[in-house]
């Protein structure tokens, strides 16, 4: 156990290190001042209400749930796992005393914290956008629960990226597949609808099923069974790829 | 005298037919033990499935008894190593290259990190990122990583790459020093023949991913004028056949 946590504190240190995580951070506060300006704009000068200023905070999760936050997430992963290989420093990881299952496990415990930092940040950011926009009315606990479940289907795409990474060779192939899978997944649920539920990127804003005045819990339970059969394959064939790569 | 590092019978061969093959070989502790052999023979490939980042065609090896194909940080654990070229984070100081692998030692505060430095000759440039590092200050940061947990085995694939003369000297006299004090066993491979001969007790010969012989410094030189005589004497009718 204090090997797999001196191996977390370690990936979570270097994160902090990269210039462009503090980058990706920015952008999104940005992001989020932008979208809070437009649609304050939009609703002082032309008269329309976009959204109210509880549902603020939620329209940003679904916007970015699609564009900055799995853009970002790959950026990480990619630089974890890809940009490690190319620039060998990974030999520096591997040669210490943690085995390859502990360091694959840091490496994916950092991505995830990475995600939960990013969703907070963009969770205050647009609560405090609304606040100062509307005054305090924001339903906490839906935001709550939107950015809390927002989290895991982030955490599946990430886990595609890290499988991908271990797959493709350089930083940049890396980055193309996972676009090009990303938008494939997408494509192909508008285009068969009938296998888009199984697709987990349809699933990105799977909170909307949490906060209906009536919740399907059945719904709810499948899309998570779903997510958490990507997790579990996605987790193993991304350490069966790292575990077979030789430096 | 207890074994510190059994090689048994690994292989691992490359497309290109090259690689390693069905090499046994056994260090006991305390013993600087040279791994010697043209560019191609295969020691890096050897070193590199020692310390766990190649796997083998077939065989196994065991450090302090333990497996590394099985029980890879109980094997590893007091190993410290250098594989080809010294690839630290080069966004991050050497004190923050130190830290990351210190976190895994017990004992291994800041004072030790100073004192492992200090040993590699680069404490004075401990705060300075590595990206502005010459390639024998790398090499410098590989050995205090390597010395970091106080290791009781250190495998130094060509450790005197990019050192300048100065440099090889007071490396060789680290090994040294490490290896009467600490007894610490190593595992050192080189193409520089005088340095094997200056600072090895034991000489293994790999050619041709094959090992050749194992014998003492003190037996080969007692039967060769040099140890470079030796290699050419072993290796020349490996080239004829």
């Amino acid at each position: 156990m204090s090997t797999l946590r001196a191996a977390y504190l370690n990936e979570l240190y270097k994160l902090s290190k990269k210039k462009k995580i503090t980058v990706a951070l920015l952008l999104a506060v940005f992001a989020v001042a932008a979208a809070s300006l437009i649609i304050y704009g939009v609703n002082s000068f032309a008269g329309i209400r976009i959204t109210g200023s509880s549902e603020f905070s939620v329209l940003v999760l679904t916007v970015l749930s699609y564009t900055l936050l799995p853009l970002f997430t790959a950026f990480v992963c990619i630089a974890m796992f890809s940009g490690e290989f190319a620039d060998n420093t990974i030999k520096s990881t591997l040669t210490g005393p943690a085995p390859r299952i502990k360091v694959f496990t840091a490496k994916v415990l950092a991505i995830a914290t990475f995600i939960i930092a990013d969703l907070l940040l963009i969770m205050l950011v647009s609560v405090a956008a609304s606040v100062l926009l509307n005054g305090w009315t924001v339903r906490m606990l839906r935001v709550l629960i939107s950015y809390a479940a927002a989290f895991f289907p982030l955490l599946i795409f990430a886990l595609l990226v890290i499988a991908i990474s271990n797959t493709v060779k350089g930083p940049t192939g890396a980055f193309m597949l996972s676009v090009l899978v990303f938008l494939t997944f997408i494509g192909l649920g508008f285009a068969f609808p009938g296998v888009k539920s199984f697709m987990f990127t349809s699933n990105f804003d799977w909170y909307r099923l949490l906060l209906g005045s009536y919740i399907n819990f059945s719904k709810v339970l499948r899309v998570f069974l779903i997510l958490s059969g990507y997790g579990i394959m996605l987790f193993g064939l991304g350490y069966y790829l790292f575990d077979k790569k030789e430096f | 005298m207890g074994t510190a590092v059994v090689i048994d019978n690994i292989s691992k061969i490359y497309q290109n037919n090259r690689g390693v093959k069905n090499l046994s070989l056994e260090i006991n502790d305390g013993e600087i033990f040279g791994f010697l052999g043209p560019n191609g023979a295969g020691k890096t490939t050897a070193m590199k499935i020692m310390v766990g980042l190649m796997r083998p065609d077939g065989g196994d090896v065991k450090i302090n008894g333990f497996s590394v194909l099985s029980d890879y940080e109980n094997a590893m654990k007091r190993v410290g190593c250098i594989i080809e070229s010294v690839t630290p984070f080069a966004y991050l100081t050497a004190y923050e290259n130190m830290k990351l692998r210190a976190r895994y030692y017990a004992g291994a505060d800041d004072a030790r990190i100073d004192t492992c430095l200090a040993e590699a000759g680069i404490l004075k440039y401990k705060r300075e990122k590595v990206k502005n590092y010459s390639l024998g200050m790398k090499q410098r940061i590989g050995l205090a990583l390597a010395m970091l947990s106080n290791p009781k085995i250190l495998i130094l694939d060509e450790p005197l790459n990019g050192l300048d003369v100065e440099g090889m000297v007071e490396m060789r006299n680290l090994i040294l020093r490490l290896s009467r004090e600490n007894k610490t066993t190593f595992f050192i491979s080189s193409h520089l023949i005088h340095d094997i001969e200056l600072t090895c007790d034991k000489i293994g010969l790999l050619y041709d991913g094959r090992l050749l012989s194992v014998d003492s410094t003190e037996n080969i030189l007692k039967n060769y004028s040099s140890l470079e005589n030796y290699y050419l004497s072993e290796v020349e009718p490996s080239v004829n056949s």
